[in-house]
């Protein structure tokens, strides 16, 4: 066994949360925080380092190519901001849980990462969605049990799938082995496609993909806020759309049919994403909903098989994990000094916490597509590069595609709306009585969201100079892409500058402003006039058409779990049934399996 | 010349505990553990220096065909090796759970027996030997399912007892009919002499022992004793039923027989298949449905043995190589399960999963090591399951044959999906105010018995490592896969 410094990526982080589980808390943390330091520094070294191998008994099992280094440098970017959020502020009964499972998570994900053998990638690949459930279970109540189970079942069930996918791969091209570094296998032939779509199922699961999305909101609900950012916001994302992108750029070629099934599946992830996002009252619910929401622009960049979008779905995913991540923190310092994440009993607490206020507002902006910030530009690129492959179809792949952009464009949109429920209903507006002395999140909180905050910007100014150029384009072999033509950020943020700037002048020149109190009815506004954040969405909650999908969604007609859950009852009870308790029954069940054994068998 | 002491031993510990120790339960415990940890010795032992070798023990002097053999070759030590060992761990977790009931000297004798059956069963190389080992161990566990002496626990034993008498006989008519037709009880002479003979004899008592060695295996449809027996019995002897008693008297004597006395039948194969894949699939769905803790595991023990039934019917290498490791992954896992399921039924007096809950702070061993022995049932990485059905998949893909892999697979997703239900309710979730009284204390011999378990659930995945797996399954395999090497090493040409 030749162990290299790939291996280390695995082994430290592995080894680290073994001697954590002895070690008292304060130390538990500081290892934890080596541990990342070292990781990051690792990963600097691969990354300018010559590429090694790891051989187990004379079979490349880890190594890394573009496409795994780029994922590899954000998981340990993004595990090191989390975890600087995490050190001061886990609940006290998580805390001895949490900083053992934190760098084994980062261990498995980066075994999964690394791995170009087959069985090694399924045997990651579970282990990290065993991890989801522990940190899922770490909460006692009902509903948090409840959600593990259901992450569990979805996502554990998942990885048979990849097993299989993977296994009818090995058995398609024998060629190869179970080395997955560069296999082009053609689709062709009934069994390509079923692996094809089994390791779809495995990345959609994992990166929360409709229709197996239904986990994401739950876990972000109920999972402590930390591994909410750390998973399903940064880690499963990278690790799904780096699964999709693994099948799509390099195990698979695609076919112009599975583009455009794609895209579609994309497109609907946005959109019912965005949809079930706008209506809650919760806030970790909510960025659950566009934690899925998002996925759908990856999916559709990256399936769509245009280099533009690909590039721009690779792009998407990092500044997803980027503001997502940043978002949830911000929630969660929120949430640790108010004791409560429901958008009704937030408000007015941007003067209270304006840092965070910030932080959230940036990552708002971001995850809404605003230029000039990072989410802007990998969006943009993705819809340049579907307009790209659809002048290259027929009439009717034209129309389907303009729809689906059409649709994401307006889910877009709609993420704009629900962001701005979320920052009102918690940072504007009045804000309730007992909500009156809270004071900034600590030190290491804002901190982490404000990192987080200067990566949006940063990506977004300097995408072209900074994240494309270094990590993304290597991926896709791609020099340089010169088809942004009229964008450019520097530009536009000037040209946003100078409409602030004149709407300021116009405020100083015309400024006749009151401040009052708001009365109601003759009299100061009672705390029960309060208007939520969330009171706004209440009509589109009740318009005609979307009322009626809202409730069966709401009592999970339309969730795939439940589905299969009322069907697999359904059988089971169908055979129950036969199961009387009669023993002659089941004499006679003897007897009629001999005899058509002795039928059958000749 | 060590086969022998392993029927030997129980059964001189059975007489025994009945005849000095008469009531006095510490001499039985002593008794019973001391013959069981010789057992696991001299089985290991026996494992280990077999290898590819075979190893023919005549009774009495006399020489095959007259004498009553027995065949220490790699598939049988290997079989001993697991149900001594599960036998010692159930041991274990019986001194302190078996006190609840009356009169626990005669459960160590019966216990004792149990093992003398199972152990004649697989060293057997005679086939009326065989059956009458079976009738052994099947006695003594229609008495230790009843032996809680509740209602229930009779009509389970008593079903048991009919189901198993009825597939008995049809085991017994059989033997009489190759034994008509061949004139010998040795398995290698019949094995010999059967290709000489019409191909229909051979259909026509393939299709008699697949019935009757079905129910003990309990394979759909033949299964229906099973969970009512299962969860009836005591929780070491679930334990033992469930994880090793379905798979001696059943899986093991299948395997023998159809590969090498029968030589490996296409058709049967073909059925083999077919029936592991009703059986697996039939067998989830079952359990998905169930609240009662220890017929859940019941019914997923014949979905498990679908599975190994399946590896098997693939008549690979590597299909064989998947179903002799499940077989022996399953044994402990189901074990574990059925040890923590007699520590759920103990601690709240109810076997109900509704009226459990939040019991992973009151019992942090048993909540662990059911964690582990659940995402090992249910196929997930690191652990033995994972690795077996692995290979289970890829051999039937392999074989040309991914209807199987894929039923596999949605097998797969239900098993987890019942134990997430399980683990949800059992240990997860709102503690329950009425099931608060804990009625009894865990000892550390029970709790020892689930961690040792749950040590092997991930120490076993090693088997798969090619230098580990060459000496242990391997000549396994290669023991079922070389169908007229049994004739040739038993009959020493």
């Amino acid at each position: 066994m030749a162990i290299s410094e790939i291996s280390y990526l695995i082994l430290v982080p592995l080894i680290v949360a073994l001697i954590n589980i002895v070690l008292p808390v304060i130390l538990r943390k500081l290892l934890t925080a080596g541990t990342v330091i070292y990781l990051a520094l690792l990963t600097y070294r691969l990354y300018t380092g010559d590429v090694t191998e790891t051989l187990i008994l004379d079979t490349v099992v880890f190594s890394v190519d573009k496409l795994a280094l780029f994922i590899l440098i954000f998981i340990q970017v993004l595990s090191a901001i989390i975890l600087l959020f995490s050190l001061k502020g886990v609940k006290q009964e998580f805390q001895k849980a949490f900083f053992v499972l934190y760098p084994m998570t980062i261990a498995f994900s980066n075994g999964a990462v690394v791995s170009v053998h087959s069985i090694s990638l399924i045997i990651f690949w579970g282990l990290t969605g065993i991890m989801l459930y522990l940190f899922a279970i770490m909460d006692k109540t009902k509903e948090a049990s409840d959600t593990a189970k259901k992450t569990m079942i979805i996502v554990g069930g998942s990885d048979v799938f990849l097993i299989l996918g993977l296994v009818l791969i090995w058995f398609l091209e024998p060629g190869y082995g179970w080395n997955l570094s560069n296999n082009q296998v053609l689709l062709s032939g009934e069994l390509a496609y079923i692996a094809f779509f089994c390791i779809v199922i495995a990345a959609f699961a994992k990166a929360g993909g409709f229709p197996l999305h239904s986990w994401v909101p739950d876990f972000a609900k109920d999972a402590p806020v930390e591994s909410a950012a750390f998973l399903p916001a940064a880690l499963d994302k990278l690790l799904g759309i780096y699964l999709l992108a693994r099948i799509s750029l390099t195990i698979f070629k695609l076919t112009p049919f599975v583009h455009i099934l794609l895209i579609t599946l994309g497109a609907l992830t946005v959109i019912t994403g965005v949809m079930m996002a706008m209506i809650q009252h919760n806030g970790r619910k909510l960025l659950g909903y566009h934690a899925v929401s998002q996925v759908g622009y990856m999916i559709m960049g990256i399936g769509s098989g245009s280099i533009l979008a690909i590039v721009g779905g690779l792009f998407h995913m990092v500044n997803h994990t980027i503001y997502k991540s940043n978002l949830f923190l911000a929630l969660g310092a929120v949430e640790k000094r108010t004791g409560t994440n429901d958008l009704d009993e937030l408000g007015g607490l941007g003067t209270r916490m304006p840092l965070t206020f910030l932080a959230a507002l940036i990552g708002a902006f971001a995850i809404s597509g605003i230029p000039p910030f990072n989410g802007f530009y990998s969006k943009w690129m993705i819809y340049q590069g579907i307009l790209e492959i659809a002048r290259s179809q027929s009439a009717g792949y034209q129309i389907w595609l303009l729809i689906c952009l059409i649709l994401v464009v307006f889910g877009s949109a709609l993420t704009l709306a629900s962001f701005m429920k979320f920052i009102h209903a918690i940072f504007l507006g009045k804000r309730p009585a007992k909500l009156a002395d809270i004071n900034e999140a600590p030190f290491n909180q804002w901190l982490a969201t404000g990192l987080l905050s200067i990566l949006c910007i940063g990506f977004g100014l300097f995408a072209k100079e900074l994240p494309l150029k270094h990590f993304i384009l290597p991926v896709m072999n791609q020099p340089g892409l010169n088809l942004l033509g009229a964008y450019s950020p520097l530009m536009l943020i000037g040209l946003f500058g100078l409409a602030l700037l004149i709407g300021l002048i116009i405020y100083w020149i015309t400024r006749k402003v009151r401040f009052d109190e708001v009365y109601l009815g003759g009299m100061e506004a009672l705390e029960k006039f309060r208007i939520t954040g969330t009171a706004f969405y209440n009509e589109i909650r009740n318009l005609k058409p979307l009322k009626g999908i809202y409730d069966s969604a709401e009592k999970k007609y339309l969730d795939i779990y439940d589905l299969g859950k009322h069907c697999s009852f359904g059988i089971a009870k169908l055979f129950s049934t036969i199961h009387n308790g009669q023993m002659l029954f089941y004499n006679l069940w003897l007897v009629v399996g001999l005899l058509i054994l002795l039928l059958v068998i000749k | 010349m060590i086969l022998p002491f392993l029927i030997i031993i129980p059964l001189l510990a059975a007489f025994l505990i009945t005849l000095i120790s008469g009531g006095r339960d510490s001499w039985a415990i002593v008794f019973s553990i001391l013959a069981v940890i010789s057992l696991l010795a001299l089985s290991v032992f026996s494992f280990l220096s077999t290898g590819s070798q075979t190893f023919i023990y005549e009774m009495s002097g006399w020489k095959i065909p007259l004498t009553i053999c027995l065949v220490q070759d790699a598939l049988s030590t290997f079989m001993l090796v697991i149900v001594n060992l599960i036998a010692l761990t159930s041991l274990m977790f019986s001194v302190s759970y078996i006190r609840q009931y009356s009169a626990p000297w005669k459960y160590y004798a019966l216990f004792m027996l149990l093992i003398a059956g199972m152990n004649g069963v697989i060293a057997t190389g005679d086939i009326f030997n065989l059956f009458v080992f079976m009738e052994i161990a099947l006695f003594s566990a229609y008495a230790l399912v009843a032996f809680g002496g509740k209602a229930e626990e009779y009509e389970a034993s008593f079903k048991y007892a009919v189901m198993g008498s009825v597939s008995s006989t049809l085991i017994l008519l059989g033997i009489g009919i190759l034994y008509s037709a061949t004139s010998t009880l040795t398995m290698a002479k019949i094995a010999e002499i059967l290709p000489t003979l019409d191909v229909k004899l051979t259909y026509w008592v393939g299709a008699i022992f697949l019935a009757g060695f079905g129910l003990k295996a309990a394979i759909i449809p033949f299964h229906a004793w099973l969970p009512d027996a299962h969860s009836s019995a005591p929780a070491p002897i679930s334990a033992m039923l469930s994880g090793v008693f379905i798979k001696s008297l059943g899986v093991y004597v299948l395997i023998r027989l159809f590969f090498n006395v029968f030589g490996g039948v296409a058709v049967f194969n073909e059925v083999f298949l077919v029936i592991g894949a009703i059986s697996m699939i039939i067998g989830v769905f079952l359990a998905l449905g169930q609240w009662d803790i220890k017929r859940l595991l019941a019914y997923h023990s014949i979905s498990q043995i679908g599975y190994i039934i399946i590896g098997i019917g693939l008549a690979t290498n590597l299909g064989i190589l998947g179903g002799v490791f499940h077989l022996f992954n399953h044994a402990i896992f189901k074990a574990l399960l059925f040890y923590n399921a007699g520590v759920l039924e103990m601690t709240t007096g109810t076997r109900d999963l509704r009226q459990m809950g939040g019991l992973a702070k009151k019992l942090p061993t048993t909540s662990f090591t059911s964690m582990i022995a659940s995402l090992s049932i249910a196929g997930l990485p690191p652990f033995n399951g994972f690795f077996s059905k692995l290979i289970i998949f890829i051999a039937a893909i392999q074989a040309g044959r991914p209807v199987y892999a894929f039923l596999a697979g949605l097998g797969s997703l239900l098993t987890l999906a019942s134990f997430m239900k399980m683990q949800r309710y059992a240990f997860y979730g709102k503690e329950n105010k009425d099931a608060d009284k804990t009625l009894a204390k865990v000892s550390t011999a029970m709790k020892w018995a689930m961690i040792s378990l749950a040590v092997l659930c991930l120490l076993t995945s090693l088997m798969v490592i090619p230098g580990i797996r060459e000496l242990t399954l391997d000549p396994v395999v290669a023991v079922i896969m070389n169908k007229t090497g049994y004739i040739a090493e038993v009959l020493g040409r």
